[in-house]
């Protein structure tokens, strides 16, 4: 990197004479050395910490329960055989889907409700409503827990005082799913409020004057310029939200450990039971494996349309 | 910074909506942590009793919990242990990104785009599939139950993220800087330093507080590769220290819970503004 | 980098390799020549003690002996919370490296079978000595007919008798559970085969009619096992046979099944959603009247209810037809077949689980551990510890309780998926929380039995 390049050199190179062609492509050449040396660190750390060893659980899923055989597809074929696997397909469905909504959408009428703030107060609410996902998740969770309990829960303290009832928040299969939604909510959704407020910000307020200037009330305003300037930042985190909130553990193990009855169980923690409590990996295995394909395709989708629509704008 | 508003009517309107829907949710995220704080302040035999409300402290304070976690715990231990690990995470995470990221997006070569699209799919890929997996090679490393396989597994829940708000940043660092440098005679490596990287820095701060928050926030692959408690972290310390058998010590439990939380919380607290935008103009230019 | 780092808690003064002799033999009091394999270091991943000071002890004994047989020993405390012994097991199985003397969870000998080291001999050389081991070890430890683990020598055993509250039970269902228990050997026949499950749907209801029910969890907890597997044995109902025929569909399970719908009644409504403290909680909070639990609820109780820790009194559970059963948990120390110091490591668990450091280590446990060698029963601490005084005495099995784990008999792979997926909790909740009729419950649990058969 010591031979210094000009513009000129680059120009002269340009005019195909031999030398100059010679010249030019060893610029190439060095340019594209350094990109990947760059780069290099980074497919290390993917390839053998995240590549490979996927590669690897895609083989174990396919051994039998003492990894003695391999028995290609069965497992797979023997999890579509049990309904409780497929109760876990749909919970993780259900949890994903409904955690990741309520999640974008407080987020989003907060990002207004900031937003409409005058600026020194937008720091402190900012602030306050940051709090929840910047604890350790595990951790928060233990205090959800304690708030939950059977027999201490100070919700059913405040419910008792109030109206006289009593929630079994953790031993009623629906109350289960709600109150571990509730979790994933409370600790996702300032994510989401701070990137919708971003991009809030970021929309010029010359196209909001444009519509009013057109006779658009505020209903109107949010249709045709909010929403269409911010779909692009919707879909980038509501597709790293679903993968993310599938993908979830700590939340259901500390708080249901998948029950009552397998109500709550998700594919990270059916999978956990299956290989680690009950000894058989290659299952285990399988569990975490079937989800990837789905997000795989969901993934595809929603990427290729916001690079279509990046590259339109 | 109204949005157009016309009338001073409709804009206190706004106001009040807007506080009230803060208030709100401000009660919803903050009630788990107050809750958790005053826990952790009362006496066992006031949390395992039920009488008056849980609310509030009733039987007098005690710092009790507090005592206990930093002289009869090795929660000490766990904490300094946290601390080594997210650093080396953190410098390690935000050399391999940055690097990338530059590379990904300046130095066009062939397959660039097609890998930071796949940076970014090694999400789709849980830590709960690869931990299995990871003791193999954790075990080849030689590093089962040392708190260093942390710091070379922790990168992978931090780069992908980061490596793609760097991009974002970078890309929209205009392509004339680069021209200018060329000309003026800078290497590709001097310009990442000299130049790229100043204009970038909220977004290398933002990325490094994410490094530093999941790192912090690990608890699966620690559960997984260390069981020596002078190499364990925190997040699993604190609950295996403190729940023993089928013995919860809850005051214990809330306090170490929040002491091992306190961090990230304090770090963001002077950071804030840098995070926040950092986090959001890389998402939005990418 | 191969080797993890030292560990504090147990390192020892390092001595030359010397070679074997017979009185090093002596002292370790296993008739076998130390060679000079024995000597050099010894590993051990063990099971975290929660009872504080528990851990304390067994450092000092490993100390000791490796003192006496210049071995060097490092202890790891591993603990069980969030399946950390397993996830640790399984690390190590995976990676082909790690300590030479693991912990094993009730399951995890069944697991991890094929990495572990035969140790017969040893068996064989403690059991003449001590007799044999209690059914629910053999069950854990034994399989193709060779034994694959030793019992722990610290957190062996922990079993679920009744853990009832005297003055409720004498108050309100007249019942004095002191007279039919009684901290001694002597107890009257009659009351104690009176105190069968019959009855004690009786006693539940006017328990729960005076405001102080029976509680144990349904659930995926290991609680819910230890409790309800017992009982359907009781009852006649068998998972499966020690051959994995699958038997479920019986008379035995059907009486079971409306036994638990008519005694769920009488139990708080949360039960479906406790954790594995949530019966410890119900006791130590005052309302309850009984559990069934080890020892660790009373300890909790003497520290912050004392009023209620002095009336908890533990106890045989209640007979079915078919007999009397309690439930218990039997952890394992195995020696991996990848060990660097295989016979260090057989010696140290020998010497461990004889008699003089056995008592050291059940005292040092304030009785939580119960052993698995009858000969072990006699140590004064579970008549003494109190208040009140004699309340532990039956924790050891006293009577004609058989010990068992749940998914006894079934071939203990099938047991290890009926147990860690709570086939029992879940059939009886399918019953009495969902409303299934019986008959669907069983074929739904048969049909699981026949995804447990899989290898």
């Amino acid at each position: 990197m010591s031979r210094v390049v000009t513009r000129k050199d680059a120009e002269v190179a340009a005019s195909v004479t031999p030398v100059g062609v010679g010249a030019y492509r060893r610029f190439l050449k060095r340019r594209s050395t350094l990109a990947v040396a760059l780069v290099t660190p980074l497919i290390v750390l993917i390839g053998g910490l995240i590549v490979y060893p996927f590669f690897y659980a895609i083989y174990l899923s396919m051994l039998n329960k003492a990894e003695t055989a391999v028995v290609g597809l069965a497992n797979f074929r023997f999890l579509f055989t049990r309904d409780t696997f497929w109760m876990v397909v749909w919970q993780s469905t259900l949890f994903a889907l409904t955690a990741v909504f309520f999640k974008a959408l407080i987020g989003f009428i907060l990002a207004h409700a900031i937003h409409v703030l005058p600026d020194r107060r937008q720091r402190f609410w900012r602030g306050v409503s940051l709090v929840p996902w910047v604890m350790p998740p595990a951790l928060s969770t233990l205090g959800w827990w304690w708030l939950y309990d059977p027999t201490y829960s100070a919700f059913n303290w405040i419910l008792g005082a109030l109206f006289g009832v009593h929630v079994a928040w953790l031993s009623e299969p629906n109350w289960a799913r709600f109150s571990v939604i509730l979790v994933n909510v409370w600790y996702g959704a300032p994510f989401f409020l701070i990137m919708y407020l971003a991009a809030l910000k970021s929309v010029p307020a010359g196209l909001y004057e444009a519509a009013e200037i057109d006779g658009a009330n505020a209903r109107q305003k949010l249709i045709y310029v909010t929403l269409p300037m911010m779909r692009n930042i919707i879909a980038i985190t509501v597709l790293f939200s679903i993968i993310v909130t599938f993908a979830n553990f700590d939340i259901v193990r500390v708080l249901t450990q998948g029950g009552p009855f397998n109500t709550t169980h998700l594919f990270g923690t059916y999978s956990f039971l299956l290989g680690i409590q009950s000894g058989d990996i290659p299952l285990g295995a399988s569990v975490s494996l079937f989800m990837f394909p789905i997000l795989g395709v969901l993934a595809f989708f929603i990427l290729r349309n916001v690079r279509k629509r990046a590259t339109e704008l | 910074m109204s949005q157009g508003a016309s009338t001073k009517g409709n804009r206190r309107w706004a106001l009040v909506t807007a506080y009230i829907c803060l208030l709100v949710f401000a009660v919803f995220f903050l009630f788990p942590p107050y809750y958790m704080l005053i826990t952790s302040f009362k006496t066992n035999e006031e949390i395992s009793a039920q009488r008056g409300t849980p609310l509030l402290i009733q039987e007098g304070p005690t710092l009790e919990h507090y005592r206990k976690l930093f002289f009869e715990t090795d929660f000490p231990i766990f904490f300094k242990n946290t601390v080594i690990v997210t650093f080396f995470t953190v410098i390690i995470s935000m050399g391999v990104s940055v690097l990338a990221a530059y590379s990904l997006s300046r130095l066009r070569f062939w397959g660039a785009t097609v890998m930071a699209t796949g940076v970014f799919l090694t999400y789709l890929v849980p830590d709960t599939l690869l931990f299995i997996p990871l003791f193999k090679v954790v075990g080849w490393l030689g590093l089962l139950n040392s708190k260093w396989s942390l710091v070379v597994v922790f990168p992978t829940l931090a780069v992908p993220f980061a490596t793609w708000i760097m991009i974002g940043y970078f890309a929209s660092i205009p392509k004339e800087l680069d021209e200018a440098a060329l000309i003026d005679g800078a290497g590709h490596f001097q310009m990442l330093i000299r130049i790229f990287m100043p204009v970038a820095m909220p977004g290398i701060i933002a990325a490094t507080i994410f490094c530093f928050t999941v790192s912090w926030a690990g608890f699966l692959y620690p559960l997984a590769f260390i069981y020596s408690n002078d190499q364990m972290v925190a997040t699993v310390g604190t609950v295996s220290s403190l729940i023993r058998g089928d013995v919860f010590h809850w005051g214990g439990l809330m306090a170490g819970a929040l002491v091992a939380a306190a961090p990230p919380v304090i770090i963001y607290a002077f950071l804030m503004d840098y995070y926040i935008s950092g986090l959001t103009a890389g998402a939005t230019k990418g | 980098m191969n080797r993890p780092e030292e560990h504090r808690q147990a390192k020892l003064t390092r001595r030359q390799v010397l070679k074997g002799t017979v009185a090093a033999a002596a002292i370790a009091g296993f008739p076998h020549v130390r060679t000079a394999h024995a000597a050099g270091e010894v590993t051990l991943g063990i099971w975290d003690h929660w009872v504080p000071g528990a851990n304390d002890v067994m450092t000092q004994l490993c100390t000791e002996w490796g003192k006496q047989n210049k071995v060097e020993v490092k202890i790891d405390y591993i603990t069980s919370i969030g399946f950390k012994d397993s996830l640790t097991a399984a690390a190590e199985a995976r990676a082909k490296t790690g300590h030479d003397i693991i912990s094993l969870a009730t399951w995890q000998t069944t697991i991890h079978k094929s990495s572990l080291e035969p140790v017969d001999e040893q068996v064989k050389y403690l059991a003449n000595k001590y007799g044999p081991i209690t059914p629910d070890g053999e069950y854990c430890f034994k399989h193709d007919g060779r034994w694959m683990s030793l019992p722990a020598p610290a957190g062996g055993n922990h079993s679920y008798p009744m853990v009832s509250r005297l003055d409720l039970f004498q108050k309100h269902a007249g019942v004095d559970l002191k007279k039919v228990f009684p901290a001694s050997k002597t107890r009257d026949k009659a009351l104690v085969d009176a105190w069968n499950y019959d009855n004690f749907l009786k006693y539940c209801e006017k328990l729960h009619q005076a405001g102080f029910p029976y509680g144990n969890p349904i659930g995926p907890t290991s609680d819910s096992q230890d409790w309800l597997c017992p009982l359907f044995l009781s009852f006649g109902s068998v998972p499966a046979d020690k051959d994995g025929k699958i038997m479920l569909d019986s008379d035995g399970t059907r009486m079971a099944l409306e036994y638990v719908q008519k005694l769920v009644k009488f139990m708080p409504p949360d039960i479906y959603a406790w954790d594995d403290a949530g019966n410890n909680r119900w006791i130590i909070s005052g309302k309850g009247s009984s559990i069934q639990n080890p020892p660790s609820a009373w300890t909790v109780a003497v520290r912050d209810q004392p009023k209620v820790a002095e009336q908890l009194w533990h106890h045989d559970v209640p007979r079915g037809p078919k007999g009397r059963f309690r439930g218990a948990l039997p952890r394992g120390n195995g020696i991996w077949k990848f060990a660097k110091n295989k016979s260090a490591a057989k010696d140290l668990l020998v010497w461990l689980l004889e008699k003089d450091q056995q008592f050291k280590l059940i005292t040092a446990s304030k009785g939580y551990d119960v052993p698995f060698f009858p000969a072990l029963f006699d140590h004064p601490i579970w008549a003494e510890i109190g208040p009140p005084v004699g309340g532990q005495y039956n924790y050891p099995i006293r009577g004609d309780e058989t010990i068992i784990v749940g998914g006894y008999p079934s071939p203990q792979n099938m047991g290890a998926q009926i147990y860690t997926q709570a086939l029992i909790p879940n059939l009886v909740a399918k019953v009495t929380k969902q409303g299934l009729a019986v008959n669907e419950a069983i074929k739904w649990a048969v049909g699981e039995l026949e995804g447990y058969k899989r290898g």
